[in-house]
């Protein structure tokens, strides 16, 4: 039996526009286990955002609970819940949001400051983790310095950087080409399968969601359909370059050579 | 910033110099009025003279007038400042060398004998000569041009006879450094404190008076608005060295009591109708008005004083409003800009705490740099600022006639340590102050909102 990381139970969220209600989430029930890597796909306003903002305890659902770890952070207070944030959560942004004044392995200490990590065990941490995702030798780079993709990866070792519980990415391929998506899917894939880490992510790329291994229709605030990933499950991902199959563990892209 | 400390530094000297002012004008005030208390049995007799054609004389005036030169803005207060002091041999009082010995008439020595010897209640004549040396200027006034004198020094001689220097007040009683003079001293000189400066000489040393030379024998100190600039010697010295063997600039006729004073006045006049006979009281009389006068003239500058106080604090109090509105809209800006930002910090764990310091450090770091350069400007640009920004009171209240009279202490701006403290914590403040509400508003923006904006 597998340990359940998240749980959502009865899950609602209503805004309020002016005079209207908008319910963007309606009775949402989900379990995520411990080494999942689930994304969850979904037409515009069908309240994938705000299911990811109420999961990372950036906003406050209107009913429910939410389970993380067996804490039910609804229930949390303000000064409580930057801990959580802190330590059992990463997120990974659709634009990436690395500070633009901070090099790298600047960006990586961030969410350490604050912690028990000394200052040379933060720098120690944050260029394993850039290592990690494959940015050695970049640690002194400034955002600006580093590409779409390469910024991304700064972005995923910084959510990396507390050993969160989950990781929440907010449609992590929204602004990257298809190269540096395939990327960036195999990076979040290799670190689901090689370090164990729960994935959740939000896309609206088919191709993207298929390399996971579970499928989260959301519509109307519901999760409405459910479907086992094809390829992740099989340890498979596609090819950046040329779209066939490849292992999890490839170097060079068996059908076209190129390297991954 | 720049303003907010050039207008402190501004009122601080403007304070102080009308404190010295002040300071000055009632200590020279207060010491006259004490040596002539004590010399209130004292009469000053000069020989009127009368120079006709020199219209601009001080009208009430009655020694003076002659050759020298009367500032026009002394003759209004009644008062000839060369009367006081150098005539009468007290050191402190006004007058000094500045505008004294040019007018008054050389009286031959053996003509007033008689007083001492046909007016009863006198008990002792004094004479005195006295002698300015200076370098001479020309001078245009009222379409005439004139020479007056710039006066280096002024010789006092007096008689040092036993009876004259042991018995009545003719000598400078403040001695500073060596010994006042005595009888039977000759060939030596008592300097006032300007004039060490002048000759610079001290005591022991030997100077050249008129070609002669002269052994300092001791220094007087001199005090009050004037500089004193008279140095005392013997009478036959200073006769001889000025070529004015036989005659005297003064008298000074001591009456028995002061209740002989008036009658032995009024006899000196009878028997000397061309003499200008002053006693002790006249002189009282003349400094209560010369002191209402200073009086106004203090009660002015304080009144100036109160409004520059609250000009600048008016000043000051718009400048601290601007700042902080400035220090507020830049942060609000900031915040606004960096949204995302914040919402970013939060989500990957930063407290509402953390983010609000880290904005207040901000403000307040902004605020220093601000004071910063407004502490390097005003050090350049005080005395100009708190020019424009204040009114001047030493030279609008006092005029020339302090002003010049007072040059070593006309305003200074300096920046005290103390001054750039109060600075620079002021800025600390206003920076906190500005930038609370932008601070604690980033700090209360929901993340899933910052995420939002773009």
């Amino acid at each position: 039996m597998s340990e359940a990381v998240l749980k959502l139970e009865n899950l609602s969220k209503t805004y309020s526009l002016g005079k209207r209600n908008v319910q963007a989430l309606s009775n949402l029930n989900l379990q995520v286990n411990k080494g999942e890597f689930a994304a969850i796909m979904g037409p515009s306003g069908s309240g994938k955002t705000t299911l990811l903002n109420v999961l990372g305890c950036l906003d406050k659902p209107t009913g429910g609970r939410v389970l993380l770890d067996d804490v039910d952070v609804t229930k949390l207070p303000e000064k409580e819940l930057y801990k959580i944030r802190r330590g059992k959560i990463g997120f990974v942004f659709q634009t990436f949001n690395l500070l633009p004044y901070l090099n790298a392995r600047e960006n990586v200490e961030l969410p350490m400051e604050g912690t028990k990590k000394t200052r040379s065990e933060r720098r120690q941490r944050a260029s394993e983790l850039l290592g990690m995702v494959g940015l050695s030798g970049r640690e002194e780079h400034r955002p600006q310095r580093l590409s779409a993709g390469e910024q991304q990866r700064v972005a995923i070792a910084r959510a990396l950087a507390n050993d969160p519980a989950i990781i929440l990415a907010d449609e992590p391929t929204g602004n990257l080409d298809s190269k540096n998506k395939y990327e960036i899917v195999r990076l979040l894939a290799n670190l689901n399968i090689n370090q164990g880490t729960t994935i959740i992510m939000v896309t609206h790329d088919s191709h993207i969601a298929a390399q996971t291994e579970r499928l989260l229709f959301l519509s109307d605030g519901k999760i409405t359909k459910e479907k086992q990933g094809r390829h992740l499950a099989k340890k498979k991902l596609t090819c950046p370059y040329c779209g066939s199959k490849t292992q999890l563990g490839d170097k060079i892209c068996p059908s076209c050579k190129k390297k991954l | 910033m720049a303003i907010m400390i050039s207008i402190p530094a501004g009122i601080t000297s403007n304070q102080a110099s009308t404190e010295t002012l002040t300071q000055n004008l009632s200590d020279t005030i207060t010491q006259t009025e004490e040596t002539i208390n004590q010399t209130l049995t004292q009469i000053d007799c000069t020989l009127s003279s009368s120079f006709e054609g020199f219209g601009f004389a001080a009208p009430d005036t009655s020694s003076s007038g002659g050759s020298g030169f009367t500032p026009p803005d002394m003759g209004g207060s009644g008062f000839t400042p060369g009367q006081f002091g150098n005539a009468t041999g007290v050191p402190g009082a006004f007058g000094g060398g500045a505008f004294s010995s040019g007018g008054t008439t050389a009286m031959n020595e053996t003509l007033y004998n008689d007083i001492n010897s046909t007016i009863d209640g006198v008990a002792a004549v004094v004479p005195s000569l006295q002698v300015s040396e200076g370098t001479e200027e020309e001078m245009e006034m009222m379409g005439r041009s004139f020479t007056t004198l710039s006066v280096d020094y002024v010789i006092e001689g007096i008689p040092l006879t036993s009876d004259t220097v042991d018995n009545y007040p003719i000598l400078p009683t403040n001695i500073t450094a060596g010994r006042n003079l005595q009888a039977g001293d000759s060939g030596v000189v008592l300097l006032s404190e300007n004039n060490t400066a002048f000759f610079e000489a001290g005591v022991g040393d030997t100077i050249e008076i008129l070609d002669e030379t002269f052994e300092v024998i001791g220094v007087y100190g001199s005090s009050g608005v004037e500089d004193i600039t008279t140095l005392y010697m013997d009478l036959s010295d200073a006769q001889s060295i000025s070529n004015n063997t036989g005659y005297i600039t003064s008298l000074t006729v001591f009456a028995d009591n002061s209740d002989v004073v008036t009658d032995v006045a009024t006899a000196i006049s009878s028997l000397h109708a061309e003499l200008t006979v002053t006693t002790g009281q006249q002189r009282l009389d003349q400094l209560e008005a010369l002191k209402t006068t200073y009086e106004t003239a203090l009660e002015s500058a304080e009144a100036t004083v109160a409004q520059t106080q609250s000009v600048a604090f008016q000043e000051i109090l718009v400048a601290v409003a601007a700042t902080s509105l400035i220090v507020l809209f830049v942060m609000l800006y900031t915040v606004r800009e960096r949204t995302k930002e914040i919402g970013t910090l939060k989500a990957i764990g930063f407290s509402n705490w953390t983010v609000m310091s880290q904005f207040m450090l901000e403000g307040v770091f902004l605020s220093l740099m601000a004071g910063a350069v407004g502490i390097a400007i005003a050090s350049i640009a005080a005395p100009t600022l708190s020019g424009l920004l204040l009114p001047a009171v030493s030279q609008s209240t006092f005029g020339t006639r302090f002003t010049s009279a007072n040059s070593g202490t006309t305003a200074s701006i300096t920046l005290t340590p103390e001054l750039i403290l109060i600075a620079l914590g002021g800025a600390v403040l206003l920076g906190t102050l500005g930038s609370l509400y932008p601070a604690w508003r980033a700090s209360r923006t929901r993340p899933a909102e910052a995420m939002r904006y773009e």
